[in-house]
């Protein structure tokens, strides 16, 4: 949920940055949005929906995960010239690598997953469990490339704990600056009647 | 009654293509993030 904090923050930013300049805004002109929604298919069944994620085994779950983001990277190659998109690209695959080299999952470690639960976490789970959406619970020195799993964590004092990816954080970068910096042509959205 | 039909055929006149487009947009940006990201957060550590 933190990435969506980025589009959030992103869309007020372009609006007000193109109203300050006397722009027009207008939204990033992305093509084949129906592959984004193809590919969001199968992560809603297998992390998104409380209901559909347990019912579907690890195996398959991880297949489905890495089909996914092999339509997702399809998706954002398609729309590589837009402002931001290139660096969310390099987040992509930075995920992407982590995740295949680690058996389909997002490694992070029981020290990690420590700080978001406030307790032990190996005493409620096992090494090699699921975690979360899409993370698994190793340590880290049986994690492959480990600089890339989520290994960070928000400062303590905020009340929101998450952990992420050094590619999450592109991934946010981009969609900011997607969303922040979009193109300016003629006929487009005003900024006067998206606040009216 | 009279009066809300009124001010909904005013909303929704205002409604245009671009703005359909950017709440088009803005979904598929969510698909992708959410899709693509993999952060972990405190609403769901617990194991799956």
């Amino acid at each position: 949920m933190i990435l969506l904090f980025a589009l959030a923050i992103g869309l007020p930013f372009g609006l007000g940055w193109a109203r300050w300049h006397n722009h027009t805004y207008s939204a990033p002109d992305l093509r084949f949005t129906w592959l984004a929604v193809i590919a969001f298919l199968p992560q809603l069944v297998i992390a998104y929906l409380p209901a559909t994620h347990q019912l579907i085994n690890n195996g398959l779950a991880s297949v489905s995960l890495l089909g996914s983001l092999a339509l997702f990277f399809v998706f954002a190659w398609l729309n590589r010239s837009l402002p931001g998109m290139p660096i969310l690209i390099v987040g992509l695959l930075l995920n992407f690598v982590v995740i295949i080299a680690n058996g389909g999952w997002m490694p992070i470690s029981p020290q990690t997953a420590n700080l978001l639960a406030g307790k032990d976490i190996l005493q409620l789970m096992n090494l090699g469990s699921r975690l979360g959406e899409k993370d698994i619970l190793l340590l880290t020195q049986n994690t492959h490339f480990e600089f890339l799993a989520d290994r960070f964590v928000l400062p303590a004092w905020l009340p929101y704990k998450t952990a992420f990816s050094l590619g999450d954080i592109l991934i946010g970068l981009g969609a900011f600056w997607l969303l922040a910096k979009p193109t300016t042509k003629l006929n487009s959205l005003c900024t006067e009647s998206v606040f009216e | 009654m009279k009066n809300k039909i009124v001010r909904f055929a005013f909303f929704a006149g205002k409604i245009n293509r671009q703005h359909i487009q950017l709440a088009f947009s803005i979904l598929a940006l969510a698909m992708l993030v959410l899709g693509i990201g993999a952060p972990t957060g405190s609403t769901n550590p617990g194991p799956h």
